[in-house]
């Protein structure tokens, strides 16, 4: 297999899907396992804006609730995380990556702010759409190789995927991940909460980073 | 200069949506440009439909209780795939040696088909589709209850 990654170390085999962890994923995995906890055991921070030209200042209090429900999403969003990083089959990346973006968009809708709110049904839009590119490119390296495992596409067996499929995949992450866009990001920044919402920046990194070797690999 | 005015058009959000729909569709039509895509005759999971079959759209092939041939990419981890039909309980055997049509109702009755190839050999994929759809729900329904 071709290995930019490394060799892989330990394979773990879920029927066609084998999920093999290299030195490169095994790092990846690491960070989101470590964030993952981190976003269990870390309370959301209070914030407190102050009145531009006065003295005065008011304390965003967070109710338990929506501390709870960011909560659940970050650890979802960590656990697809996880997912994405050590999955060795193209299909089931791509699933991994579309539940990260989703799982995005719950931890940014719940926070009660509008112009949050804006921003979260827009990019979940563009999550949705994201979704496009990601399976097709799945399908299309499917039908012109004849496989999905990325073990396999990369040992050269099946040949390597087209040029569409990688820009696809690559497009999708990008749509899911939201890395580019990050000025809209800095409106989710300013919302209460912040461990949370660092997830969502955390999981955009990483679903990147691991793109990045599915593409050189496939 | 250029680039502080993409940044200023890229910061309002509302602009997200058509410039991510922009460079999919500028990606498509460069996918349509390097058509044809070779197809490749040895696939990982060929579709045979038996139309006579009452199992129909299902029928993966093979008597029921023996092993069918099915091609894998890995045969070593899945020594069970091939045998779809032991899935069947006595119910729905007896439904689909009376009736001709039991692939259709493969949702509507307990102890229906399940696709070999999906849950089997593609077990993984089956329940990360049903978590995307669960975490959909749920924040659909926070966000209902909440009531913004």
């Amino acid at each position: 297999m071709n290995s930019i990654g490394g060799p892989p170390l330990f394979f773990l085999e879920f029927g066609d899907i084998m999920i093999y962890f290299s030195p490169y994923t095994v790092a990846l995995f690491l960070l989101a396992l470590v964030f993952t906890v981190l976003a269990i055991v870390s309370r959301p921070e209070n914030q407190v804006e102050i009145l531009f030209g006065t003295d005065a200042y008011y304390g965003k209090e967070i109710d338990v609730p929506e501390m709870r429900f960011r909560r659940f999403m970050s650890i979802a969003c960590g656990l697809a995380c996880m997912g994405a990083m050590v999955t060795g089959d193209l299909f089931d990346f791509t699933l991994f990556v579309s539940l990260v973006g989703i799982c995005n968009v719950g931890i940014v809708a719940a926070v009660k702010t509008k112009h949050v709110q804006n921003a979260a049904f827009q990019y979940g839009i563009v999550a949705l759409t994201a979704t496009v590119p990601l399976f097709g490119g799945a399908a299309i390296a499917a039908a012109t190789t004849g496989t999905l495992s990325m073990i396999a596409l990369g040992s050269g067996l099946a040949g390597p995927a087209p040029f569409i499929t990688r820009a696809a995949l690559v497009l999708g992450v990008m749509g899911e991940g939201m890395a580019p866009f990050y000025a809209a990001k800095a409106e989710m920044f300013r919302a209460p909460g912040a461990p949370y919402v660092i997830m969502c920046s955390f999981s955009s990194l990483l679903i990147f980073l691991r793109v990045v070797e599915v593409v050189l690999t496939i | 200069m250029i680039i502080g005015r993409i940044s200023r058009f890229l910061s309002d959000f509302d602009n997200l949506m058509p410039v991510f729909a922009g460079a999919c569709a500028l990606l498509f039509a460069i996918g349509i440009l390097l058509l044809p895509l070779p197809y490749s005759e040895s696939q990982l999971y060929p579709k045979r439909i038996d139309r006579t079959s009452s199992l129909d759209p299902y029928d993966r092939g093979g008597p029921p209780f023996t092993q069918a041939n099915i091609s894998m990419q890995y045969p070593e981890n899945s020594p069970t795939a091939g045998y779809v039909t032991t899935y069947l309980t006595p119910f729905s055997w007896w439904l689909s040696t009376t009736t001709p049509h039991l692939g259709t109702t493969i949702v509507a009755h307990p102890g229906g088909i399940l696709d070999e190839i999906l849950y089997n050999t593609r077990g993984l994929d089956t329940v990360v589709e049903p978590t995307i759809l669960f975490i959909a729900f749920a924040i659909g329904s926070y966000l209902f209850r909440k009531g913004i």
